[in-house]
């Protein structure tokens, strides 16, 4: 028995949003008399820190601290309309939509403050929740103030409405799929390096490592972005060596009777990680953002799939890698498995039996 | 029948075989313990009783008559997080948040039995929870900062302020 190390690498690139299908988001913001923000936006967060990354470009877009954005729960009857958190579009799309319309309300909020500083709105900015005039900090006045006197003064309700829909892309030839516009919003690059352990008696594969190298654009929220990256890579290495419904899926008669006959990566599974994030700007997206959660679990399966080849010699060609198809691939491909031990077929016995360097000729 | 439930006696009116996931839920409107698997499996119902980690949707109410019952909402509010509870906002140790409240429930019987801040001790406590999104990194590590924030912890060495750290990372 012996285990080996081996070494793999994947690569990745994965599209943002869809622009075949129509792929709309809408949002709309409101300033409330006291200076503070409410988003509506149609998507849901599901975990994935779309509240907090969508809360934060509004903040970041007005120019007023985070902690003034409240940001309502998305539902099915006052929020504008959003596909969906899918298809990695959420921070691209939908923060996209409420970045167009923080865009709105600041020029809302900036038009009140003109009338009340009596100065032109261009020559007016906001910084930190006051509006000051450019180049002269000193002449400021707080959006508490301007929303006040937008209430009570002007009669006035600051709102600002944002959509973004990607131009859709029809398809020119339908026999090689050519579409007339960019298929997708934004490409997404990564590559995945896993090390595994593999046991040649068990067959059992254990992987080690795996190290991350995200391009996400602009991370909004590095933190977020991290979180993603390891939920991700641990999902990708359930995919890789743990997670089947064989040998009956998908027939529904045959599902799994209870969890523990499917095999989830439990806190002992967990490899050690390592992360990396590159921000390599994309031209549409919101700071430059682009999407990363789906592709977070695409690497790991193929970088752990050319690692145990690195580390055994055998290709596995269906996933999970699990100790039956490792040992059945050990097996065809007929080496020794057993370092320092002759393995003699003895045709009178039948048997397979294993010995130093003993002859077993009768 | 009754139970003492994060410091206060209540009365059950469930029926002696509904288990204390149900009755928690249902019938005493604490949301905090997950339905999951209700198998045992997964760790999203634990609460604790007489101060152990235990599956409330494999116990019996009539099992549990008269114990003290923990759950997250008996730990701290939200201006009053405990070490656990901080710890894990700091390390954005949540994603959907369904194994959340189980796992502070863990992490805190966890630091209560005196655990160290060894990761490895921390993935074997935390090995009969089941986290789907974070991929149990940012939840280790919450712990262990719990684990070295209230306790003083030999296995944690920082250098001393006379120690020069080299580019290569060698001292």
């Amino acid at each position: 028995m012996a285990t080996h190390r081996g070494f793999g690498i994947s690569s990745i690139e994965y599209p943002t949003g869809m622009n075949q299908n129509g792929d709309p988001s809408q949002a709309w913001v409101k300033v409330k008399p006291d200076g503070r923000v409410d988003v509506f936006s149609g998507t849901s967060d599901i975990g994935n820190g779309a509240k907090t990354i969508q809360s934060q470009i509004v903040a970041e877009a007005i120019g007023i601290p985070y902690d003034w954005v409240t940001f309502d729960n998305s539902n099915t009857d006052s929020s504008p309309v959003c596909t969906g958190t899918f298809a990695s579009r959420a921070t691209f799309v939908a923060g996209n939509a409420v970045l167009k319309a923080a865009m709105d309300v600041k020029q809302k909020i900036l038009e009140v403050a003109g009338k009340e500083m009596e100065v032109s709105p261009e020559d007016l900015h906001i910084v930190d929740g006051e509006v000051q005039v450019k180049g002269s900090p000193d002449t400021k006045l707080g959006v508490a103030d301007v929303a006040a006197a937008a209430t009570w003064t002007h009669g006035v309700l600051m709102t600002g409405t944002g959509a973004q829909l990607n131009e859709y892309a029809e398809i020119t030839n339908t026999l090689t799929g050519e579409v007339s516009g960019p298929p997708h919003a934004a490409i997404s690059y990564a590559a995945c390096a896993a090390e595994v352990e593999v046991d040649d008696e068990t067959g059992d594969v254990r992987v080690l490592r795996l190290i991350q190298v995200y391009d996400v654009g602009k991370a909004i929220n590095p933190s977020l972005v991290e979180g993603q990256i390891e939920g991700g890579a641990l999902m990708g290495l359930g995919l890789g060596v743990l997670e089947n419904s064989y040998p009956y899926y998908p027939s529904p008669d045959h599902r799994g009777y209870s969890i523990g006959s499917y095999y989830m990566p439990s806190s002992e599974d967990m490899p050690e990680y390592k992360t990396a994030i590159i921000e390599n700007p994309s031209a549409d997206g919101p700071y430059g953002a682009k999407g990363i959660g789906e592709m977070a679990n695409n690497g790991q399966p193929g970088a752990i799939t050319a690692a145990v080849h690195d580390a055994v010699g055998i290709w596995v060609t269906e996933l999970p890698i699990t100790p039956e198809l490792v040992l059945r691939a050990l097996d065809a491909k007929a080496e020794p498995r057993r370092e320092g031990k002759l393995i003699a077929f003895d045709e009178e016995l039948s048997v397979n039996s294993m010995a130093s360097g003993i002859s077993w000729s009768v | 029948m009754n139970i003492v439930l994060n410091g206060v006696t209540v009365a059950i009116k469930s029926p002696p075989l509904a288990s204390l996931l149900t009755v928690l839920r249902e019938e005493l409107n604490v949301t905090s313990t997950k339905v999951g698997c209700e198998q045992g499996g997964c760790g999203a119902c634990t609460a604790l009783v007489n101060g152990k980690p235990q599956r409330t949707c494999l116990t019996p109410i009539a099992a549990v008559d008269g114990a003290s019952v923990t759950t997250v909402e008996g730990l701290g509010d939200s201006d009053h997080l405990t070490a656990v509870q901080q710890s894990f906002v700091n390390h954005y140790a949540a994603q959907c948040g369904f194994c959340t409240p189980a796992m502070i429930i863990a992490a805190t019987a966890y630091l209560e039995g005196n655990g160290s801040s060894d990761r490895e001790e921390i993935e074997e406590a935390l090995k009969g929870h089941t986290c789907r999104c974070t991929g149990y990194q940012k939840i280790v590590s919450a712990v262990a900062a719990a684990v070295a924030e209230t306790t003083f912890d030999l296995t944690v060495t920082t250098p001393s302020p006379n120690t020069v750290i080299k580019s290569g990372g060698q001292t």
